[in-house]
């Protein structure tokens, strides 16, 4: 059962091919992890999955809605896809249990005291249950990141997009994201994740796929095996500067 | 020095505050039409609509660009000639109005720019439509950072009000005018006087504006 196919997507910006000739299917509860250089077209590949970019050509079928079609009402999908950015985007005027409520509220239009419920669950599933009245602004970036999570796992999506979600993290705060990330996937959570933590994508990944110049050069299910010994002549030239440096 | 006490009068201090009156009535009309007209044409300029949004931002431009008492006489002598004759203090909300909030729009406009672009992708991937974004998430930060330039914007607006004189509108400015029309040692009693008015009015919309930031960035 696939959450997630791509067959032969490009994506243009003006005339600069962001994305070219992409395929990719992901199944229902995996965790595929892609990495690659800056500026590979990792994150639009991932904002192409919840809409916040248009595919230029091609066909992408997201929880069975076909995303190409004008048709497809993109709010539909939003709220079955979670996303997880690398600057965290909590509301800024919104205290950290707003944050995670707004969406079922909103969107879901669910009973409130419940969705209050469940919310507090989740900050204390995300380790921040004693934050809940405070405002993004008073929050590190580690715990930032990990209310940004509970906000996503409160509309209870199919999936969640991670778009580099510790890149912009102190190295401490880093650990404390991946544990619950981990969590969330030992959960059976559906995830693609854009990441450059090979520990993650090790130990939690299914799959890696590694992107260059807009085009997926590796799509492998041996992840230690591309780690360890990358046959591609990119991914190994990647590989060896991520790990030397 | 007596002649300041001649100048302030019973009589002279009544019909100056009448014309405050008439200042102030134009200043707050003119303050709650064109923030709300500033509203929706930043916004119309913000989610550029084809054409639309195009054509709006053309207006403002034009708008911006004119000089104020340009406006008052076209608004008080040249739309007669179309037939709509306006009353002088209804002409005055009018041209005011039509200029402040081209004004406001361009703040509204960069207020909503301001605010960083992730918050708009969150909102979106969070599952809420475009205008529930804007509404709970955008407008609530926007307006926030815009209280300080569109504060300002209304302190100029009133003390705009004054170059209605020219299309004897009778507020604080004329009145002055006409008191020492009448003798001409009151020129420089009545100066003080519109310059005491004025800034009292204007240091309480600047004392406002500041009570209510902090306000703002408390309850943040």
């Amino acid at each position: 059962m696939s959450m997630i196919e791509f067959h032969d997507v490009n994506k243009y910006f003006g005339k600069f091919q962001a994305l070219k000739n992409i395929n990719l299917t992901v199944d229902r509860g995996e965790v595929v992890t892609i990495i690659g250089p800056s500026g590979s077209g990792k994150s639009t590949l991932l904002r192409c999955i919840n809409g916040l970019e248009r595919i230029t050509s091609g066909q992408l079928i997201v929880n069975d809605f076909d995303l190409a079609d004008k048709k497809t009402d993109m709010n539909r999908i939003r709220k079955n896809v979670g996303m997880v950015f690398q600057h965290f985007n909590l509301y800024a005027n919104k205290n950290v249990l707003q944050n995670v409520t707004l969406g079922p509220d909103l969107v879901l239009k669910r009973d409130k005291a419940e969705v209050e419920q469940e919310a507090r669950d989740l900050l204390k599933m995300v380790g921040l249950e004693s934050k809940a009245d405070s405002f993004p602004g008073e929050l590190s970036g580690g715990q930032q990141q990990r209310v940004a999570i509970a906000r996503s796992l409160a509309m209870k999506p199919k999936a969640i997009l991670f778009d580099e979600p510790t890149s912009a993290l102190d190295p401490e705060m880093i650990g404390d994201v991946l544990d619950v990330m981990q969590k969330i996937a030992e959960n059976g959570m559906t995830m693609v994740v854009v990441t450059h933590e090979m520990g993650f994508a090790r130990h939690v990944g299914n799959r890696i796929v590694f992107m260059d110049d807009g085009k997926i050069l590796v799509d492998s299910s041996n992840v230690n095996q591309f780690f360890d010994d990358p046959q591609e002549p990119r991914a190994k030239e990647f590989i060896s500067k991520i790990i030397n440096h | 020095m007596h002649i300041f006490i001649d100048a302030y009068s019973w009589i002279n201090l009544r019909y100056l505050l009448q014309g405050l009156g008439v200042t102030l009535e134009v200043s707050v009309a003119s303050i709650i039409f064109s923030f709300v007209l500033g509203v929706i044409l930043g916004l119309a300029r913000y989610v550029k609509i084809k054409y639309f949004s195009a054509i709006v931002g053309f207006v403002i431009d034009v708008i911006r660009n004119l000089p104020l008492l340009l406006i008052l006489f076209f608004t008080y002598f040249a739309l007669p000639e179309i037939g709509i004759r306006l009353n002088v203090i209804i002409a005055a909300i009018v041209a005011m109005s039509i200029f402040e909030s081209a004004m406001l729009a361009e703040i509204v406009r960069s207020g909503i720019n301001a605010v960083p672009r992730g918050q708009m992708e969150a909102a979106r991937s969070n599952g809420l439509t475009f205008y529930q974004a804007m509404r709970y998430i955008i407008m609530p930060q926007a307006l926030k950072k815009m209280i300080p330039p569109i504060v300002s914007q209304f302190i100029s607006l009133v003390k705009d009000t004054s170059l209605a004189t020219i299309i004897l509108l009778p507020e604080a400015t004329y009145h002055a005018q006409i008191i020492y029309g009448q003798n001409i040692n009151y020129m420089i009693p009545m100066f003080v006087a519109l310059a005491v008015m004025y800034f009292v009015v204007n240091y309480a919309l600047s004392l406002a504006s500041r009570w209510l930031d902090r306000r703002l960035v408390q309850s943040n």
